[in-house]
C-alpha cells in the first residue's frame, strides 16, 4: 500500500504540470497560466506542512519518518524542510518570472510548465535516498534549466549561456554517473542506508580503490552542479547570458539541488568516507570563496557580479563540509555542520532571489546591467535602493540582516570541529566575508552616494512603476530577510528538525 | 594484485570473443572521437554502441542490449545525422575541429592517465573472481522491479521526457514573424 | 579463467576517458555530444558488468534509466544545436565569443 499522503506534495505538483500545459491550450490569455502555477505551487505546500506538523494533527497519523519503496524514498524532516523551501523559491521565480515574460514576446506557457518541471525534480530531489532516484532527479531539476536560458532565440547571447550550460551539465552527469556506477559496483548497493553498510567493510580490502575513484567522481559530478570553482567557469557566462528570472532560478533553486544531493551523499551514503570527502570539500570550499570573491570585485556588470558571489557564497555553504576533514570528527559535530548547511541555503535562498528581484525590477527601468548605470538610484528610486540595500548587506552578512545568522551558525559549526586544517577554513572565510563587503558596499555605495549618469532620464524613471508580482516578489523576500535576521530563532527552530536526519536512521 | 596469469587467461575460449568485441569497440571509440569528418563519426558510434550491446548480451542482459540496439542505434544516431543534415555540417573534412598538438597531447597523457588508475582499481577489485556463470535475465523480472521499487524514477523520467520535448520543440521552432501575429495567424 | 568484471570495467574506462578527451578537445558541438554518449556508453557497460557480477537485477534496470535520460538529453541537444545554428550558421563552438570568459 503506498503512503498517499507521503507523496502528496509531488502527485499536486505533477497534477500542477499537467494543468499549465493544458490552461496553455485554452485561448485565455497567458497570465492565467502564471496563475494556475502559482495556485498549484501554493496547494503542494499544503501537504509538506501537514506532513510537518503530523504530530499535532488529529487526522494524521505520526509514523516519524516515512520511507517508501524499500527505503530508496524518504519522507522525514529534513526533506520537508527543503520541499518547503523549494516550493516557496519557486513561488517567487514564478512571480519574477511574469512582468519580464510579459514585457516581450516569450512562448510563456511552456515557460512554466519547464520551471515547474525543474521543481517537481527538486521536490524529488530532497527525498531520494538511492542512486537511481537522486540522479534521475537531478536531470529532471538540470533538463528544462538548459532550455530556459536560452529563452531568448533570438539573441546570441543566451544562445551561447544554453550551449555552454548544456554541455557542462552533461559532462557532469556523466561524471556523476560514472562515480555513481563505481560505487554501485564496489557495494552492491543503491540505497544509501545499503551503501553505508557496506562501504564500513570496504577499507583497506581490494575494493577500496575502485570505491574511492567511484566517491570522487559522485563529488567531481556534484562540483559542477553547484558550480564549485574549479568548475565554475561557465557559470559567469550562463548567468549573464539567461533571462535575469531564469538566472534566479538558476543561482537558488537549481543549485541549492545540488546541495541537496551532495548533502544526502556525503551525509547518509559517505558517512564513514568522511576522510575522502572533507579534504576534497575543503579544497573546493576554499577555492571557490577566494576565487568567486576576487572575481567579483572586478565586474562592471551586475548579473556577473551576482554570478561571482554565488559562487563565493556556494564556498560559504561548502565551508561546513570541509570541517569534516578533521580526523576523528564526532557525530554531533557532523550535526553541527548538517545544520549549518541547512541555515545557509534556507536563508541564502531569500537574500538572493531578493537580490535578483531588485536587478529585475532595477533592469526593467534602466534597461542595463552596467553597475556605472546604477549610481544615483536612490534619487528617483528610493525604496528599490533601500531593497538593493537590504539585500545585498544580508548577503554580506551585516547583522540584523539574515545573512548574519547564516554566517555565524556556519562558523560556530567549523570551530566547533576545531584542529589546524578546520581553522584554517575558517580563517579563510573570514577574510573572504571581508572581500565580499567591499564589492557589494561598493555597488550600494554607488546607488546611494554617486549622482545618476548623464543618460538616465532620471524624470522618467521615476515615474516608472514595478510591476505587482515584482512588488510581491520584493516584499515575500524582504519580510524574509528581516524577519530571519531579527528572530534567527525561527530558523534555527526548523535546522534543528533536520539534524536527527544527519545523526543517521 | 590481479590474479590472472596469461597462460590461463589465453587458455580459455570465451575471452577470444570478449577481445575480438573489446578491441574492435575501443578502437571504433577511439575514431569517434579522432575523425575530422563528422558523418564517419556518428557511424564509428554506431559500430561502438553495437560492441557494447554485443557485450551486454555476453553478460546476459538481454533486454538491454535490444534496448541499446533500438534506442540508441535506432533513434539517437539518426537525430545525430539529423543535426548533420539541419546545422549542414560539412561532409568533408573539417579543419578547424581540433587544438594545438601541445594541448592535445597533454589531454592525451591525463586521459592515459587516468584509465590507467581506473583500470588497475578495477582489476584488483574484480580481476581475481570469475564472473558468475551467465544467466539470462527475465524481462518479466525487470518490468516487475520497475513498477515495484523503481516507480518514483519510472515516474521522474517520464516527466524528464515531456519537458524535453515540449521545450525542444518550442527552442528548435522558427518563431512567427510580427506579421504573421498580426495576420491572427500564428500566437505565442 | 574466464574474463572476470575488473576486464569489463577497465574497457568502460577507456571508452569513458576517450569520451572525456574528445569531449575536451573537439569544437563541434554534434561531436561533443557524440562523446558524451560514448561516456554514458560506458557508464551502463559498468553498471551491468557489476549487476552482472553481484548477481542482482538493479544494475540493468539503471541502465534503462540511464539510457532513456541520455535519449531526453539528445533531444535537447539537437534543438539547442538547431537554435544557435539559426542565428550563427555555425556548429563549432569556438565561434561563440560574444561572452567573456
Amino acid at each position: 500500500m503506498i503512503d498517499y499522503h507521503a507523496l502528496a506534495p509531488e502527485l499536486l505538483l505533477a497534477g500542477t504540470v499537467l494543468a499549465v500545459l493544458t490552461v496553455d491550450l485554452l485561448r485565455v490569455e497567458k497570465y492565467w497560466v502564471a496563475v494556475v502555477g502559482l495556485f498549484g505551487l501554493f496547494l503542494s505546500f499544503i501537504p509538506v506542512l501537514t506532513l510537518g506538523f503530523c504530530d499535532t494533527l488529529t487526522f494524521c497519523e505520526d509514523t516519524g519518518t516515512r520511507f517508501l519503496f524499500g527505503e530508496s524514498y524518504a519522507v522525514d524532516s529534513f526533506s520537508l524542510v527543503l520541499k518547503a523551501l523549494f516550493l516557496g523559491s519557486a513561488f517567487v521565480a514564478v512571480l519574477l518570472s511574469v512582468g519580464y515574460l510579459e514585457s516581450d514576446r516569450f512562448w510563456q506557457g511552456e515557460f512554466y510548465f519547464l520551471m515547474l518541471s525543474s521543481v517537481l525534480g527538486a521536490v524529488v530531489m530532497a527525498s531520494s535516498r538511492d542512486l537511481v532516484t537522486i540522479f534521475v532527479a537531478l536531470e529532471l531539476v538540470t533538463g528544462p534549466t538548459f532550455l530556459m536560458a536560452g529563452w531568448r532565440k533570438g539573441d546570441p547571447r543566451s544562445n551561447e549561456a544554453m550551449l555552454k550550460f548544456f554541455i557542462i551539465g552533461v559532462l557532469s552527469a556523466a561524471l556523476l554517473l560514472f562515480g555513481m556506477s563505481l560505487v554501485y559496483g564496489t557495494t552492491g548497493e543503491l540505497t544509501f542506508a545499503g551503501i553505508r553498510a557496506e562501504a564500513a567493510g570496504i577499507r583497506g580490502g581490494d575494493l577500496e580503490a575502485l570505491f574511492t575513484v567511484g566517491v570522487l567522481f559522485t563529488l567531481l559530478g556534484f562540483a559542477f552542479k553547484v558550480s564549485a570553482v574549479p568548475f565554475h567557469f561557465w557559470t559567469p557566462d550562463t548567468y549573464e547570458g539567461s533571462p535575469t528570472p531564469v538566472t534566479a532560478y538558476l543561482s537558488v533553486v537549481s543549485k541549492t539541488a545540488g546541495f541537496v544531493g551532495l548533502l544526502a551523499i556525503c551525509y547518509l551514503a559517505f558517512r564513514d568516507a568522511t576522510f575522502l570527502w572533507g579534504p576534497a570539500l575543503w579544497v573546493l570550499a576554499a577555492a571557490s570563496m577566494t576565487v568567486g570573491n576576487l572575481a567579483a570585485l572586478r565586474q562592471t556588470n551586475i548579473v556577473r557580479l551576482l554570478g561571482y558571489s554565488s559562487i563565493a557564497q556556494g564556498g560559504f555553504i561548502l565551508v561546513p563540509f570541509g570541517a569534516a576533514v578533521a580526523a576523528g570528527v564526532t557525530d554531533v559535530q557532523l550535526e553541527e555542520a548538517f545544520f549549518a548547511t541547512v541555515t545557509y541555503l534556507l536563508i541564502y535562498a531569500f537574500m538572493n532571489l531578493g537580490a535578483f528581484a531588485v536587478i529585475i525590477a532595477g533592469g526593467n527601468r534602466l534597461r542595463s546591467a552596467e553597475i556605472g548605470d546604477w549610481a544615483g538610484m536612490f534619487g528617483y528610486a528610493p525604496g528599490l535602493a533601500t531593497m538593493l540595500a537590504v539585500f545585498f548587506f544580508s548577503l554580506a552578512g551585516i547583522p540584523p540582516l539574515a545573512g548574519w545568522f547564516a554566517k555565524f551558525v556556519m562558523f560556530r559549526a567549523v570551530l566547533s570541529v576545531g584542529g589546524g586544517w578546520a581553522a584554517a577554513l575558517a580563517i579563510i572565510a573570514a577574510v573572504n566575508s571581508v572581500i565580499a563587503f567591499v564589492y557589494y558596499a561598493k555597488v550600494v555605495k554607488s546607488a546611494f552616494m554617486d549622482p545618476a549618469p548623464e543618460h538616465v532620464a532620471v524624470a522618467d524613471l521615476a515615474r516608472m512603476p514595478t510591476v505587482p508580482s515584482l512588488q510581491f516578489a520584493l516584499v515575500l523576500t524582504v519580510a524574509g530577510v528581516i524577519v530571519l535576521g531579527i528572530f534567527p530563532g525561527i530558523i534555527a527552530e526548523i535546522g534543528e528538525l533536520t539534524k536527527t536526519f544527519a545523526s543517521g536512521f | 594484485m590481479v590474479a590472472v596469469t596469461a597462460g590461463d587467461w589465453f587458455s580459455t575460449p570465451e575471452n577470444y570473443v570478449f577481445l575480438a568485441i573489446a578491441l574492435p569497440l575501443v578502437f571504433a571509440g577511439w575514431r569517434v572521437v579522432t575523425s575530422s569528418n563528422v558523418v564517419h563519426a556518428v557511424l564509428y558510434l554506431v559500430g561502438a554502441l553495437g560492441g557494447s550491446a554485443a557485450l551486454f548480451l555476453l553478460l546476459g542482459a538481454e533486454f538491454v542490449a535490444w534496448a541499446v540496439v533500438l534506442v540508441y542505434i535506432g533513434a539517437v544516431v539518426v537525430l545525430f545525422l539529423f543535426g548533420i543534415m539541419i546545422t549542414r555540417a560539412p561532409i568533408g573534412v573539417e579543419v578547424e575541429l581540433s587544438h594545438p598538438l601541445r594541448v592535445r597531447i597533454s589531454a592525451a597523457l591525463v586521459s592515459g592517465a587516468l584509465f590507467v588508475l581506473i583500470a588497475i582499481a578495477a582489476l584488483t577489485a574484480f580481476g581475481s573472481e570469475s564472473i558468475p556463470e551467465a544467466e539470462v535475465t527475465r524481462t518479466a523480472d525487470i518490468g516487475q522491479s520497475i513498477f515495484e521499487r523503481f516507480v518514483i524514477p519510472f515516474e521522474v523520467v517520464s516527466v524528464v521526457l515531456l519537458a524535453a520535448l515540449v521545450g525542444g520543440i518550442v527552442i528548435a521552432r522558427r518563431d512567427p514573424s510580427p506579421e504573421e501575429i498580426a495576420a491572427g495567424k500564428e500566437t505565442l | 579463467m574466464t574474463v572476470t568484471a575488473g576486464w569489463y570495467m577497465a574497457l568502460a574506462a577507456s571508452l569513458f576517458t576517450i569520451g572525456a578527451a574528445g569531449l575536451l578537445l573537439r569544437r563541434n558541438a554534434l561531436v561533443m555530444f557524440m562523446s558524451i554518449e560514448l561516456m554514458l556508453n560506458s557508464v551502463n557497460l559498468t553498471f551491468v558488468a557489476a549487476g552482472r557480477e553481484l548477481g542482482v537485477l538493479e544494475g540493468q534496470l539503471s541502465v534503462l534509466f540511464v539510457m532513456v535520460v541520455a535519449a531526453a538529453e539528445v533531444t535537447v541537444g539537437l534543438a539547442i544545436i538547431v537554435a544557435v545554428f539559426r542565428n550563427r550558421a555555425t556548429a563549432s563552438v569556438d565561434e561563440l565569443t560574444g561572452l567573456r570568459g
